[in-house]
């Protein structure tokens, strides 16, 4: 018998709810942590999982995607065996197949699984920010002898219903799934992390596709009819940092965690990198009239104003007399003299002018557009 | 593009010794984040020249673990691209330029390209070259050797033709010259010489001074400027270092800093490589920290160069002066018990 695993990587999602800064790019290309790219994360797991063979499923804006991916080099994904392989939507004899749902977009790549030929299938999220070793989790799956395993993380209970939400006995075998539930049972959420077996996750995939009223996905359709065929589904205890930034505040909230020494989430580990491509810039510089204390400077910066508890991308200019506190700056961006920011997430290449300031109420996190720059200099700043 | 370059990275420099123990001097750190050789190569690449020679000296290994196959600086090509070119003399390496022994050891590398001219450059000058001008003054002048300078100084970078180098290398021992520098210094010769004036940014680092202030004057935006062209950008081997992160109660004024670093203490003046850990409350002030340093709680250290991995325990205070600052060499450890 094999063991081999292969990972599949959905990472078509749009999030809408990151508003403009997802309108060119899908979310797991979002940028994320003064340098990465939230892809990093499940992408560099798997390098230091040892997993070798990881297909990327895209649809949504995959194109920087593709370009950001390539063949894999700064993953060690460049592989003559395995390596990764960019799996979007393709046409076929009788027209182009979108991906309906999380678990079309994998019965539509079977023949590259076929290829593979894998005894595990692991499928990830491409847009969920934690370190975490898969070959723990695949292990604890051969050990428990499952058809399926996922991965759950404990959530306070009055976020439970945002995810699907798992039952388990004693055993840590799974009695039910909900997907979202508006009265959870159980504070236990699923992390869209799972392992199959392929041969069995293989069956349903096809008797899923030829169902007609299933939406195709896995919360909502393969994982409950698995468990009403009574397949051995158990669930996995994951714990650490883990977060899923579906909107502009949890993006914000996941760039202040790396300022917090006991978040838990930690880039700073040497025997867990996040790989990400490294540009070639030269190192940051804090000038004469610049001063930077409790945040993130990524290199290529020039810091000539006051930065406090800010991530700071690469590549970003920050004026003199400038004032940043508890923001998000993306990578190119200038900030001008005399500009003030507060709890802004400013997006990648934008110039927020001289003295620009914007009114923060209720200290909410404000997404700074080009529209909102617009409107600024219009109102009464000519 | 018709030039083919030799990179002769075996140069010793009596001056740099302290930082060259285990290294030659083409692989000192410098800028934070560099090697010395990654002008030199940078400059080659970002003036097209795609076939080049390295000729290092030992001890071998931390230049080679640098420069791998080249990938870095785009040559690692199905053609032409990098060839490391070592010679088997362990105790090679002269204080010139451009050593035709070590040339004529790999004299396939030169008959077995097809550009015709040839750079010899050297990887202790760091400039921001551009060969494309420097070789079409040299065709112009109709000279048989040109030599760069800046302001009166040489920069150690000459072009001439192949057939010439070729010819150099195979009767040096006749004419009892031993590289090209020598030759071009002799000006005794057959040959017709040229100069090309360059004008931007260089550093001559033949010393610890030399490198110590090359080193501050980065800090300087307007050094700093004419090294860090955009167009030309200085490419190095990367490191999956995370960005620098900045605790709170950091003070931190003019500092060139790289990714990977954890600044806690204060730090003034001064450059921190990758990977290096400032402490609480320690203070550097014109210091050189050099990759995986760490600086211990209450450090008081001013005019110091810390090579790679030194260890700097509780409250350790040193201070060394602008003329001769204090070299901890790679790996050593320093605590207040030892200087007692």
């Amino acid at each position: 018998m094999n063991n081999k695993v292969v990972a599949m990587l959905l990472a078509g999602g749009q999030g809408s709810r990151l508003k403009s800064l997802t309108y060119t790019i899908a979310k797991p290309a979002l940028p994320f942590g003064g340098k990465y790219r939230i892809i990093d994360f499940p992408l560099s797991n798997c390098t230091n999982s040892g997993i070798d063979t990881v297909g990327v499923l895209t649809q949504y804006q995959p194109h920087v995607l593709h370009s950001y991916i390539g063949l894999g080099t700064p993953w060690d994904l460049d592989r003559h065996n395995g390596g990764v392989t960019m799996l979007p939507p393709y046409a076929e004899i009788d027209g182009i197949k979108w991906y309906a749902g999380t678990a079309s977009a994998i019965y539509q790549n079977i023949t590259f699984l076929q290829t593979c030929e894998p005894e595990y299938v692991l499928i990830l999220s491409g847009d969920h920010i934690y370190k975490m070793d898969y070959e723990l989790l695949i292990d604890y799956h051969k050990e428990h002898e499952a058809d399926v395993t996922i991965s759950v993380l404990e959530v306070p209970w009055e976020e439970a219903s945002r995810f699907g939400v798992i039952h388990v006995d004693n055993k840590m075998e799974v009695k039910e799934f909900d997907e979202k539930p508006e009265k959870p049972k159980s504070n236990l959420a699923s992390m869209g992390v799972y392992v199959f077996n392929w041969k069995k996750l293989k069956a349903y995939l096809e008797s899923d596709n030829i169902s007609e009223e299933s939406s195709h996905d896995f919360g909502k359709d393969i994982l409950p009819a698995m468990l009403e065929n009574g397949e051995k589904m158990v669930a996995y205890p994951f714990k650490g940092y883990w977060k899923d930034v579906g909107t502009v505040e949890s993006l914000w909230e996941a760039n202040m965690d790396l300022l917090d020494l006991n978040s838990g989430l930690n880039l700073h580990d040497p025997d867990w990198r996040i790989y990400s491509s490294n540009p070639q810039l030269p190192p940051q510089v804090i000038n004469e009239t610049g001063t930077v204390e409790g945040s993130m400077v990524n290199e290529g910066c020039v810091i000539s104003g006051e930065v406090l508890k800010s991530i700071i991308f690469q590549n970003v200019t920050i004026e003199e007399d400038t004032s940043i506190s508890e923001s998000v700056i993306m990578g190119g961006v200038i900030v001008k003299k005399g500009a003030k920011l507060h709890r802004v997430i400013v997006p990648p290449g934008l110039e927020v002018p001289e003295r620009f300031e914007i009114r923060n109420q209720q200290d909410k996190v404000i997404l700074l557009t080009q529209e909102k720059l617009d409107e600024w200099k219009e109102r009464d700043h000519k | 593009m018709n030039l083919l370059a030799v990179v002769d990275a075996s140069v010793k420099k009596e001056g740099l010794q302290d930082l060259t123990m285990r290294r030659t001097a083409s692989s000192v750190p410098f800028a934070g984040r560099y090697r010395l050789i990654d002008f030199t190569l940078s400059n080659l690449v970002n003036s097209d020249v795609s076939t080049v020679g390295i000729f290092p000296s030992y001890p071998l290994a931390s230049l080679l673990d640098h420069i791998g196959v080249g990938k870095s600086w785009d040559l690692d090509r199905r053609k032409n691209g990098l060839y490391f070119l070592p010679v088997t003399q362990r105790d090679g390496g002269l204080s010139s330029v451009g050593a035709f022994a070590a040339l004529e050891e790999h004299i396939q590398f030169f008959t077995k390209s097809n550009q015709p001219h040839v750079v010899v450059t050297n990887s202790f000058v760091v400039t921001q070259l551009d060969f494309r001008d420097m070789l079409k003054q040299h065709i112009d002048s109709g000279a048989d050797i040109t030599e760069a300078v800046s302001k009166g100084v040489s920069l150690k970078n000459y072009i001439l033709s192949k057939e010439l180098l070729i010819e150099l290398i195979q009767t040096h021992q006749d004419k009892k010259v031993v590289s090209v520098e020598d030759v071009v210094n002799l000006k005794k010769s057959p040959h017709t010489f040229n100069e090309y004036e360059y004008e931007g940014y260089f550093a001559v680092i033949d010393s610890v001074q030399s490198y110590f202030e090359a080193s501050l004057d980065l800090l300087d935006e307007e050094n700093r400027g004419k090294l860090f062209l955009p167009d030309r950008p200085i490419y190095t081997k990367v490191k999956d270092e995370p960005p620098t992160r900045y605790i709170n109660g950091s003070k931190v004024r003019r500092a060139l800093i790289a990714n990977g670093s954890t600044v806690m203490g204060e730090v003034i003046d001064s450059t921190i490589s990758r990977g290096v850990y400032i402490k609480k409350d320690a203070r550097i002030e014109k210091c050189i920290i050099m990759q995986k340093s760490i600086v211990e709680e209450n450090c008081d250290l001013k005019y110091v160069i810390a090579d790679k991995e030194v260890y700097i325990g509780k409250g350790v205070v040193l201070h060394g002066t602008a003329e001769q600052p204090i070299v901890l060499r790679k790996g050593e450890t320093v605590t207040k018990e030892d200087l007692r």
